[in-house]
């Protein structure tokens, strides 16, 4: 049985059916209907609420994160389902309650590590290696690229971005151009996004058509959702059956070092209810899995299911994040076209600075997402015409000279595993479900600072040298918010590693428990590092391969 | 509602048939058309009736949508855009937002009673603009005076720093955060609003069979820029 519909337990009952073994895909969200509830396509006039939605939620920070029209179920607070944070600590745990669950509306970037991001300790002193090679996880991320539909192109002698089996990328807009112009004069590298969307048929999905609403839900399945494009599909095998709204709680076992099942809350009885099963899959996130494992206390395992290294929750990561945005006077006055495209920008810029570390006053490193263009007026899109004008025609004037002259971009880097960050069972609070909670610590070391430090400055140095001036505010006034919040990536991996050596990891390299042999933990648990690579695509080929190990395994009985 | 949702359905399943076929659909011009014309016979048609403000309520947040988006040559103006109905769907749902606009229209009018002895809505279009102008001009006062404090807590950590003042807030401040938030839901209600979005011409949410960006546009834009070919 798998805990968790999103990209990890998506992908294992697609596989474990392909193989014809029978599934119990617990899922502590609804069923989801995409033809009812994704919002792709409505215009803001449709709704009398225009997106601000009831009462004008959005205007009092109430609203849902990202905005009315993504499809997001769930968010960094969840009525009945708390978690704490330790005093001098910062996070925020995003949760998702749906079938599917992240992948319904994530950003589809998609990034096969490098062959470098599997040793880091080895390369610079710091973290930990990986169990597994590139070499080993390529052909992995071969198929992965293959099932899910990945864009991109290949390239000689990118280290940060291998090659990989892409589609079609998109072709690039115009304020992409002048941002890969300017990159080019300083020396950053700018190719092809590599984003988790069909641009031609594949396997009954049609392909992308460029409305620009990924985070939506795509109707078409254009867009890769494991709700979509592994769920459905297993469920018409015969061999799925679906559990929603139902929440686990704990982990049984028999004793001898086995799994026999999980204990689960029926949300919509509140009753406790059992499944019993030859082998158990957590892909709840990496922070749920934690959980449910540390809440698994057995004579057997006093710490926990499979936690005899006491790793699990520990080395807890999130992605670097920082944003800068500018002002490019080169756009106004263009003739308006079409900037949806496929939703993220046509263009990324990978790490560039890989031989250079000696130069550099931090490890490791980030890759940059640009934003930008004709978007689809929302709620708050020109409130910064409006305040700069005041009122009156000036408005209007402001807002159409500058529409679509704003360009973004966003940091995405790698974050080193501290002790100071981590998550453990908060012992004297529990959910509405009576599962006691996570209680979070965190902080954010030199390295993460500097990294983003050099971010901004890379930012700047993009937009002014492309004509541009910066529009955030200066950098005194930053440098206390100069760095996302923990958590607010929603990148959050580490807390069930996997290693070689059992007395400081919790899974081998097939993400199986060194100490639980048909126990398999298949989400962001299982890093050991959080490359600037956003995760989804290494879970989907983890995913994968954990499956055909855990279906191997079975056939010849050591399962 | 139902409607559009099924009207939204049926543009899709064109999608994907058109996709099959090859050949790109424009679905939206129309279906935003449709969708329009039905919201509005509710209210042109028919009169709307306010759910929560009283007449002269209605008068004054009517008149202040007009003087923050006024209509122009190119496009009419938030009321034409629908932005007191807006406003009156929201305070509807919602006891605080309500009371936002009711206490601060009673500001305004005790504001305009003080200058000339009348209500904002019965004030001369002269009249009520200086009263938007003093409000606009303490605002920026305001949001300067905030970006200084921040750079003051800043400044404190360094030794030795002194004589910095903040200036004192103003008699205007009800009015100020008041107008902030009349300002933010007609100048959202304009632009999200079919006159509002045919305004500033977005021209995207279609379905497309290939994407392509017009060269004129790059020439354009890479002329104007530091990058261009000399």
């Amino acid at each position: 049985m798998v805990i968790g519909s999103g990209a990890g337990g998506g992908t294992t009952v697609r596989v474990l059916t392909e193989h014809g073994v029978k599934c119990a895909l617990l899922e502590a969200g609804p069923m989801l209907n995409p033809a009812k509830e994704f919002k792709e396509h409505q215009m803001p006039y449709d709704l009398p609420h225009r997106g601000a939605e009831d009462g004008g939620k959005a205007y009092f920070g109430k609203g849902k994160p990202f905005g009315y029209f993504s499809t997001t179920s769930g968010g960094w607070e969840l009525e009945g389902e708390p978690y704490t944070v330790a005093e001098g600590s910062e996070f925020q745990w995003f949760r998702s309650r749906i079938l599917g669950g992240r992948t319904n509306h994530y950003g589809r970037m998609s990034f096969r590590f490098s062959p470098y991001d599997f040793q880091p300790y080895s390369k610079d002193g710091l973290g930990f290696d990986w169990p597994v090679t590139y070499d080993e996880m390529s052909p992995w991320y071969d198929k992965a690229e293959k099932f899910v539909g990945v864009t991109g192109t290949n390239h000689n002698d990118l280290p940060s971005a291998p090659n990989g089996q892409f589609l079609r990328p998109p072709t690039p807009k115009v304020h992409e151009l002048l941002v890969k112009k300017s990159c080019d004069k300083l020396g950053i590298i700018c190719i092809p996004n590599r984003r988790a969307i069909v641009t031609e048929p594949m396997k009954g999905r049609i392909q992308c058509h460029y409305c620009g609403q990924c985070g939506r839900g795509c109707q078409t399945a254009s867009a890769y959702s494991s709700s979509q494009v592994e769920i459905f599909p297993a469920m018409k095998s015969g061999r799925l059956k679906v559990f929603d709204n139902a929440m686990a709680r704990e982990i049984l076992t028999d004793g001898n070092g086995k799994a026999t099942g999980v204990v689960y809350i029926d949300k919509n009885t509140r009753r406790e209810k059992v499944i019993r099963a030859r082998a158990v899959v957590l892909a709840a996130s990496a922070c749920e899995s934690a959980r449910i494992l540390l809440n698994s206390k057995t004579s057997e395992f006093p710490n926990g299911v499979a936690n005899g290294s006491g790793v699990v929750g520990r080395f807890l990561m999130d992605t670097v994040g920082f944003g800068l945005s500018g002002y490019v006077p080169a756009l106004e006055g263009m003739k308006h076209y079409n900037t949806d495209g496929f939703g993220g920008a046509h263009l990324y810029m990978p790490w560039w600075l890989w031989d250079k570390h000696n130069k550099l006053d931090f490890p490791r490193g980030y890759h940059i997402e640009i934003g930008g263009g004709y978007g689809l007026p929302g709620i708050g899109s020109f409130q910064g015409a409006a305040r700069r004008a005041g009122y009156g025609q000036g408005i209007k004037d402001t807002a159409r000279k500058e529409y679509g002259c704003s360009i973004g971009f966003a940091g995405r880097g790698e974050m080193i595993p501290n002790m100071h960050s981590y998550c453990e069972i908060d012992r004297n609070v529990v959910d509405r479900w009576g599962i006691p909670v996570l209680k979070f610590h965190f902080k954010w070391t030199d390295y993460e600072w500097k990294q983003a430090r050099h971010m901004e400055k890379t930012f700047a140095d993009i937009i002014t040298t492309m004509g541009g001036r910066v529009t955030g505010l200066s950098a005194a006034q930053r440098e206390s918010d100069g760095i996302s919040t923990p958590g607010t990536i929603i990148h959050e991996v580490g807390t069930v590693r996997m290693g070689k050596d059992k007395r400081d990891s919790a899974l081998n390299k097939y993400c199986q428990a060194h100490e639980v042999k048909n126990l398999y933990v298949v989400d962001g648990g299982f890093f050991v590092s959080n490359p600037d690579k956003n995760p989804t695509l290494t879970i989907n080929a983890f995913a994968w391969r954990a499956a055909d190990h855990l279906a191997e395994e079975m056939r010849k009985g050591n399962v | 509602m139902s409607k559009s949702i099924s009207t939204r359905r049926d543009a899709l399943r064109n999608i994907a048939l058109a996709l099959t076929a090859s050949s790109a659909v424009q679905l939206t011009a129309q279906q935003a058309e449709h969708v329009h014309s039905a919201a509005a016979a509710d209210t042109k048609n028919g009169k709307y009736t306010p759910k929560v403000f009283n007449g002269h309520e209605w008068a004054t947040i009517t008149r202040l949508s007009e003087l923050i988006v006024p209509a122009d040559a190119r496009s009419g103006s938030a009321v034409d855009a629908g932005a007191p109905q807006f406003i009156d769907v929201l305070c509807s749902q919602n006891e605080a937002l309500t009371a936002i606009f009711t206490g601060g229209i009673s500001w305004f009018d005790a504001e305009m009673r003080k200058r000339v002895k009348k209500e904002f809505v019965t004030a001369t279009q002269a009249e009520q603009t200086a009263l938007l102008d003093a409000i606009v001009a303490a605002d920026r006062q305001v949001r300067e005076r905030n970006a200084e404090e921040r750079l003051f807590a800043k400044a404190q950590q360094y030794k030795g720093f002194s004589g910095y003042t903040v200036n004192p807030g103003s008699d205007l401040a009800p009015g100020v955060i008041f107008f902030d938030w009349a300002r933010r839901l007609i100048v959202d209600a304009f632009f999200t609003s079919p006159i509002g979005i045919k305004d500033i011409n977005y021209v995207g949410n279609q379905a497309l069979s290939k994407y392509e960006v017009p060269q004129e546009a790059i020439d354009y834009a890479i002329a104007r820029s530091p990058f261009k070919v000399v």
